[in-house]
């Protein structure tokens, strides 16, 4: 279990360059509005860039620079500066609308979802938009293996204490909790689930982490 | 694997990074690095000779990455993906920020995912760019209240590293060099995955980049 900050493992993972895209944007969802964790990413950068040089080297083909300065000189929308670009939302980007105006469906009482695994390449994790009305509960439940949450509006608290916006989560089977959201806002989660999934009738309320 | 990919390749085991340049730079430029400098004389004035120099240095480097990242046979083409964008994004590198080669590292790790998107392109476009997710140190803020920090930490993982134990730093290696998740690297080596875990955790302890864990 994870709570509020992913761990340094997970970290390493992103800096490498090996979650899933899925998982890789909640990191940065977070990322983007933590700067002890950034702080923390940008050392891992660094032990990424060291050990490249720690590596052995392999000579480039003859006339591999000249290759890359004449594709340059080729074109200017080759060789353009890249402008400087204000952060953006990568999730909003992704959906193309704020997240209180997509066509939620209700699943049971206070939770609505929205699955959004379609919008990734990678078929083998599902990605869920949840959302606990404000002041709603949520049925006890536990988690599958592997499930990680980032907090996208509001805020929910449970028996471990209060989960504000941006607070990044991993729950798995042992996390059993009784979510209730906190606050004048819906509470709204992304959640990335690994587990293999069968399309069965109660397809829909199997995925659901909040009401497991 | 990596060792009959890359036979047909001259490798080298890297001595010294052989150099011209200046590798301890003047009082005044503070604690930028040489590569940081020339990396700045392209963004600034399109630099064709510091240009050059950061090639020889980190080309080799990026070479080696590709293959190991059993990308041998696009291994040239990466080179090139890397440098066009140090070229194009050189202007928004401020040594403050982020020291040269971990910023270097940075886009040579997005180029490589980004080569891996268009690969393995499914018929569903997903409309976020690489460099949405995976982020380049710097780009997209303005506190360079942590940047001593940074260029301290590189400075001082690159003197750790030497008191790490191999089957520490091997670990390390197959997770940055070899795209391998922790489960992937114990699957190869055979050991159990909390065993790779506690080995990344020891290495990190040593390199102090374990930053206040909350759960470790």
């Amino acid at each position: 279990m994870t709570r509020h900050h992913p761990d340094s493992l997970t970290l390493m993972e992103y800096s490498a360059g090996n979650l899933s895209e899925a998982r890789a944007l909640c990191i940065r969802l977070h990322l983007d509005q933590c700067p002890h964790c950034r702080s923390r990413v940008d050392t891992l950068d660094s032990l990424g860039a060291v050990m490249m040089d720690h590596q052995p080297t392999v000579s480039v083909d003859d006339g591999s620079f000249e290759q890359l300065m004449a594709r340059i000189d080729a074109g200017p929308e080759m060789a353009s500066p890249v402008a400087y670009k204000p952060r953006q939302n990568p999730l909003q980007k992704l959906l193309g609308q704020d997240i209180n105006d997509l066509p939620w469906k209700r699943q049971l009482g206070d939770v609505s979802v929205l699955d959004i695994t379609a919008k990734f390449g990678d078929r083998s994790e599902q990605v869920v938009l949840q959302k606990l009305s404000a002041g709603g509960k949520a049925p006890a439940h536990t988690h599958r293996g592997d499930e990680t949450t980032i907090i996208l509006q509001g805020a929910f608290s449970d028996q471990n204490g209060v989960f504000n916006q941006w607070d990044f989560v991993c729950l798995d089977h042992n996390d059993e909790h009784r979510p209730v959201a906190v606050g004048h806002e819906d509470c709204i989660t992304l959640s990335v689930l690994s587990a293999p999934l069968k399309l069965t009738g109660t397809f829909t309320r199997f995925l659901n982490p909040f009401i497991r | 694997m990596i060792a009959t990919k890359t036979r047909s390749h001259h490798v080298t085991v890297k001595e010294r990074p052989v150099t011209t340049l200046d590798q301890q730079p003047a009082k005044s430029e503070g604690r930028k690095d040489p590569w940081g400098a020339l990396l700045e004389r392209v963004g600034k004035h399109q630099d064709r000779e510091a240009y050059q120099a950061l090639f020889k240095q980190f080309a080799p480097q990026i070479k080696y990455y590709a293959i190991s990242n059993g990308l041998a046979s696009h291994a040239e083409e990466l080179v090139q993906e890397v440098f066009i964008s140090i070229w194009r994004r050189s202007c928004l590198y401020d040594w403050r920020k982020a020291a040269a080669s971990t910023w270097i590292f940075t886009i040579a790790r997005n180029q490589r995912i980004d080569m891996l998107r268009k690969m393995q392109r499914s018929s569903a476009e997903m409309n976020v760019e690489t460099e949405d997710l995976w982020q380049i140190p710097g780009d997209n803020e303005n506190d360079p209240v942590t940047s001593l920090h940074r260029l301290m930490s590189e400075r001082r993982i690159r003197e750790s590293l030497s008191h790490l134990p191999e089957e520490q730093i091997t670990v390390i290696a197959k997770v940055y060099m070899e795209h391998k998740s922790h489960q992937m690297v114990a699957d190869e080596l055979g050991i159990p995955l909390g065993t790779v875990k506690s080995r990344v955790r020891l290495a990190l302890n040593k390199l102090k980049v374990i930053l206040q864990d909350q759960n470790v």
